[in-house]
């Protein structure tokens, strides 16, 4: 069996991932097994879903601990505590990160085989907008090496139609879909050890009461959330009026302003919603691509 | 549409819903069934069903218009979870005394406070004594046939009781698996259309579920649903044999797994019975006669069946996903109850409470189970024993510091 997680970003569009892989190995005649697993996520928080291939049928559900396979939709999670992309691949398994590189790269690190490309500049370049649910797909189908790329087209199509995508949208996702899965090698998968470390099973004692009051309120402001951008908003202060609307118009409130009523834009929080590249009426603030803003 | 189609746990309710061509669906969402109610809106959108979905302002409005229509001869489906089944709770009881065989999808989600997504099986068994069956499915196939066996079973005039069938949130209502769909003219044959007794009908009143205020007439009418339930039993063994003759796929009310020389025994039920099956072939591999019983029907129980499957092991452990508060676990007290009269009962039986809120369950875990019915004498017998890890334990004691609990 094959056991793939994917982990992205609320609104990457993972869930869709795994399902397009899903169905392409179920198209090649597997049995498949794709999942998402989500709480009350908003968009931007990290989120992680899962497929399992496999010619048995698969006795296992829920999240995968020991991946073959992560694909890393967003490279910033690499340094989130909560996210833990890396934990418990396998020895000899394989990475695949979308990061800034144009070209396909392959590296060893560790007893682990990373892939490095960026699926963003490629989808942007390609569809015009940062879509990297279909090319993780793709991604992730030519690492296995078992899914045709006539099965993970028709996937694509398959399930990119089940949300309703238009025509000339769908088209493009599948140029792009065609592109990465030529440019991602198929490496051998040498997985060396597919034992996790065993997990020690205890008894919970008997402690008296424990409430579930939060009393460390507030916290909220602690995360940074600046990771989120795949765009940063920069403001040309020549053409700036001090209008205020991008001030007004900030979902995020991390516009604040100075004497001049000029915009100071907090980046360790704005999360690049664009907004206000949108609502300054003299074009004032532009989008420029950036993709690691800090560790 | 292909025969064999990747699809949730939600699809594979709403295609049998499809399939049983429903009538009537009341609904009112909640995670995470709400995808049940969204396909069969968007289904019905489309022409591709006939049936008339009404969402309500609550679960107790919709439950009360689900065991209406079902009087008044529809086909009935309805969808909830959780809080949600727990705020319609009263129509239960008068839903199966008013003998309305309607079908009641739950997708399982442990109850607040404190609030989860995830599943355990509290919501589900809190309707346990209500005159509901009840079928359990542990993957996404199940789904869709158990649904139409209940159907089958609840409207047979033999039995005349509406059906729970339960599938758990997350583990199975969000994961695809390759699900066959029967043909129309395969469920034609199995399902007859729903033929009411004395149904609603302008022309020619009827009172039903009418006051008895008499402890007679109401133990009188208890014992008798108590007898279709019962009979239920053996409505199911025939309809689910007639529906293994027309699709090839046996559903037997209880289940064994490696069980002919199993002297370890694990009971369970729902989803996680999979990744118990796989603990049982690891166990298998090691030399460790390991057996599983997956119970699928749990009313009306199967206590005759449980224990001629359970007799002669040395030692059984029940894996309850739910917590009697006070008492430990439920299925646990029941299958004792079964066992109680069975000269040749296992000496040991134990009870082990997981996967509360979801909380998944590792091979180290199951192991930790089969290690205990080989050495019994580690545990105080009768007490639960909560599985947990050290991983977890460390991440929650971590959790709780941030939250500043004094
Ligand atoms: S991009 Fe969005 S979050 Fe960032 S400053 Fe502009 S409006 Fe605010
Ligand atoms: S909206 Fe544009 S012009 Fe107005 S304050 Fe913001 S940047 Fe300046």
């Amino acid at each position: 069996m094959l056991k793939i997680r994917f982990h992205g970003r609320g609104g990457q569009g993972v869930k869709t991932s795994s399902r397009i892989l899903g169905r392409a190995a179920f198209l090649d005649g597997y049995i498949a097994q794709d999942s998402p697993i989500y709480g009350a996520e908003r968009r931007g928080a990290p989120v992680v879903a899962f497929t399992r291939i496999s010619r048995e049928p698969i006795l296992e559900r829920g999240y995968i601990f020991d991946p073959d396979i992560v694909i890393v939709v967003d490279e910033t999670l690499l340094d989130d505590e909560r996210a833990r992309p890396l934990d418990g691949v396998k020895s000899g398994g394989i990475v695949f990160v979308n990061t800034q590189s144009e070209q396909a790269q392959v590296e060893n690190v560790d007893d682990k085989l990373f892939i490095k490309y960026s699926i963003t500049d490629a989808a942007l370049r390609v569809i015009g907008k940062p879509i990297v649910s279909s090319p993780s797909a793709a991604a992730a189908a030519k690492i296995t090496g078992i899914i045709s790329k006539e099965s993970i087209i028709q996937a694509t199509i398959d399930e990119l139609s089940e949300l309703g995508l238009a025509e000339e949208a769908l088209e493009r996702n599948l140029r792009l879909v065609s592109e990465v899965f030529d440019t991602i090698p198929t490496p051998q998968l040498k997985i060396l050890n597919g034992e996790t470390t065993p997990r020690e099973v205890i008894q919970l004692e008997y402690k008296g009461v424990i409430y579930e009051d939060i009393v460390n309120v507030g916290n909220a402001s602690l995360r940074r959330v600046g990771n989120w951008r795949i765009f940063k908003p920069i403001v040309d202060y020549q053409k700036c009026t001090g209008c205020m609307l991008c001030f007004v118009y900030c979902p995020d409130s991390v516009i604040s302003l100075d004497a001049k009523n000029k915009p100071i834009i907090d980046y360790e929080n704005c999360k690049g919603c664009l907004i206000c590249v949108k609502e300054c009426p003299l074009h004032a603030i532009t989008a420029v691509r950036e993709v690691k803003i800090y560790a | 549409m292909r025969e064999v189609e990747m699809m949730t746990g939600n699809t594979a309710a709403a295609w049998a819903a499809r399939l049983a061509d429903v009538d009537y669906i009341p609904a009112f969402p909640i995670t995470p069934q709400t995808e049940i109610i969204e396909t069969l809106a968007k289904w019905i959108g489309e022409g591709l069903m006939k049936a008339k979905l009404v969402q309500f302002e609550s679960e107790h409005s919709m439950l009360t218009a689900a065991g209406t229509a079902s009087l008044a001869g529809a086909r009935v489906f309805t969808a909830s979870s959780s809080q949600g089944l727990l705020y319609g709770f009263e129509m239960l009881y008068s839903i199966s005394g008013w003998r309305a065989p309607l079908v009641l999808v739950n997708v399982s989600r442990g109850v607040a406070a404190p609030l989860t997504l995830e599943p355990d099986h509290n919501d589900v068994l809190s309707a346990r004594d209500s005159g509901f069956i009840q079928l359990h499915a542990e993957n996404c196939q199940d789904v869709l046939d158990l649904i139409l066996l209940a159907y089958r079973v609840s409207e047979d005039k033999r039995v005349r009781l509406p059906s729970i069938v339960n599938m758990d949130g997350f583990y199975l209502s969000f994961t695809r698996e390759p699900v066959r769909i029967p043909s129309k003219e395969i469920v034609g044959e199995f399902l007859p259309p729903y033929t009411p007794t004395l149904p609603f009908c302008p022309s020619r009143p009827v009172v039903k579920g009418a006051s008895v205020l008499s402890g007679s007439l109401y133990t009188y009418f208890k014992h008798n649903m108590h007898e279709s339930m019962i009979r239920a039993s053996e409505v199911i063994d025939e309809a689910s044999r007639h529906f293994e003759e027309l699709t090839g796929r046996p559903h037997k009310p209880v289940e064994g797994f490696y069980l002919d020389d199993a002297e370890y025994v694990l009971v369970m039920s729902n989803s996680f019975t999979t990744i118990g099956k796989k603990a049982v072939l690891r166990l298998r591999e090691k030399g460790v006669p390991a057996g599983l019983v997956k119970l699928v029907m749990l009313r009306p129980f199967p206590a005759a069946q449980l224990a001629r499957l359970l007799k002669n092991r040395r030692a059984v452990a029940v894996f309850d996903q739910n917590l009697s508060l006070g008492l430990g676990g439920i299925i646990y007290s029941e299958v004792a109850g079964a066992l109680y009269n069975e000269r040749k009962r296992p000496e040991t039986l134990i009870s082990v409470i997981g996967g509360l809120g979801g909380k998944y369950i590792t091979m180290e875990e199951f192991e930790y189970i089969f290690n205990l019915l080989q050495h019994p004498e580690k545990i105080e017998p009768g007490k639960p024993v909560f599985l947990f890890r050290k991983d977890e334990l460390r991440a929650v004691e971590n959790t709780i510091k941030l939250a500043g609990v004094v």
